[in-house]
């Protein structure tokens, strides 16, 4: 068992999602919140309003008329997803750099989390859901604790990975057992740290955990389910491997059948290049 | 020089300075062929068993579906001089996330599907490491036919 609060202390070493991330995180959690809201945030920060643009007129989002202001980007695609893409755009740099305790190299938990934050809100815009925005941003960074646990995981995989083969833990499970502290629970601390929302602090802790998420609530199995699909195509997925729990009842709740997780992965063929454009777009600030 | 193979691709080659190499092989399928005689290997990486799925999908990519691509696979290492009788034929891949079970095991399932292909066109599997809940790489050296699988977190080792 290593120090829990050593750990825990090194979420003050890490650089926020974004100096304007928590304040565009309060608008997309609101839901009457307005463009002109937007715009106040964003308007001073030339660099997040180019790279915004830049995103929005990427190959992934195909839109025939280029976006030359964060107005027509809102009038084209929506607001939550704006807001959205503001996030992305700019909390790239604790991601992006190479993972070794799991075995991550440069770009690849990035990536890993890009495509989950497509997926998941993909899934979520097909079910109908409210608060895309939510989902889209709590995929995108329900793995920032990977980030601290990496060197953790790197100087105990030995330990974890035979909890994981003869035990028939889950790798989330032996990095609790072995290390004290799991990805997913001190992705949910930062997420305080931050002043993330208690709903996407919530999604962070249980992305692993889909079944303890109240009935009413999808919010945390859609982005379990994209989760799941990105581990079986194999984007991102590194030392821990597919080591996590299949939630055959959940994946029921949502109403998907093997079928339509299979058009979803045919389906994300087509995104690849459009995602790498992406995941290239997106900076730290 | 690596040619790498994305997902749902596939590539052939006869240039002996080549390695064909296919990264994170979850519950996708690595499919990697070798005539040491005309020293020809090409390599599949597919992701989906059946391409009744979706028929405009497998028409635009036949690589994604394991019905489509693994004929193709075959059929281009012959146009370069492979000959059935001679290949050295490597699977791995299909992983599966735990308590994963049956059709919404696509790993198992995209397994099965070559299994059954293989058996009814006679074609025996040299080297086979497939399931588990790892990601797999492999890495096919064209000059020498040999063969490098890499388990993350694992190592790497000769087959």
């Amino acid at each position: 068992m290593k120090d829990i609060e050593r750990i825990i202390r090194e979420i003050d070493k890490l650089k926020p999602v974004s100096h304007i991330g928590d304040r565009i995180m309060e608008i997309t959690s609101n839901p009457n919140s307005s463009l002109a809201q937007l715009v106040n945030v964003v308007k001073y920060d030339q660099n997040i309003t180019a790279n915004l643009l830049k995103i929005c007129n990427s190959s992934y989002f195909g839109l025939r008329k280029k976006i030359e202001s964060i107005k027509q980007a809102v009038a084209l695609l929506g607001i939550e997803k704006v807001a959205s893409l503001v996030v992305m755009g700019s909390s790239a740099h604790n991601f992006k750099k190479a993972h070794s305790g799991y075995d991550l190299k440069e770009g690849e938990l990035w990536r890993y989390s890009v495509s989950s934050a497509l997926m998941a809100q993909d899934l979520a815009e097909r079910r109908h859901l409210k608060s895309i925005s939510l989902i889209f941003t709590s995929a995108l960074l329900k793995d920032i604790g990977k980030v601290i646990l990496n060197e953790y995981v790197g100087d105990s995989f030995e330990d974890i990975i035979k909890l994981v083969q003869d035990k028939g833990l889950t790798f989330i499970e032996a990095e609790k057992e072995i290390i004290g502290i799991d990805h997913a629970e001190l992705g949910a601390r930062i997420g305080e740290r931050w002043n993330f929302s208690p709903p996407m602090v919530n999604i962070i802790r249980n992305h692993h955990y889909p079944d303890k998420s109240p009935p009413n609530d999808l919010s945390i199995p859609i982005t379990y389910l994209a989760d799941s699909i990105c581990m079986m195509i194999g984007i991102g997925v590194g030392s821990d491997g597919l080591a996590y729990r299949y939630h055959q009842d959940v994946v029921d709740r949502l109403h998907f059948s093997d079928t339509d997780i299979q058009k979803t992965i045919a389906n994300f063929w087509g995104k690849f290049k459009g995602i790498e454009e992406l995941v290239n777009l997106s900076q730290g600030d | 020089m690596d040619i790498v193979v994305g997902v749902g691709d596939m590539k052939v080659s006869n240039d002996p300075d080549v390695v064909l190499v296919t990264y994170s092989l979850s519950s996708c399928i690595g499919l990697a062929i070798y005539d040491p005689v005309a020293k020809v290997g090409s390599l599949l990486h597919y992701m989906l068993p059946e391409s009744s799925l979706d028929g405009s999908k497998a028409r635009e990519n036949p690589y994604m579906f394991g019905d489509t691509g693994i004929p193709l696979l075959f059929k281009e290492a012959y146009k370069l001089g492979a000959k059935k009788n001679r290949l050295k034929v490597i699977v791995v891949g299909g992983a599966q996330i735990l308590d994963q079970k049956g059709f919404f095991n696509i790993g198992k399932r995209n397994h099965t599907l070559l299994r059954k292909m293989f058996w009814k066109n006679n074609v025996m599997i040299d080297y086979e490491e497939v399931g588990g809940t790892v990601n797999r790489t492999i890495r096919l050296e064209i000059e020498s036919g040999q063969a490098w699988l890499k388990v993350s977190g694992i190592g790497v080792k000769k087959i």
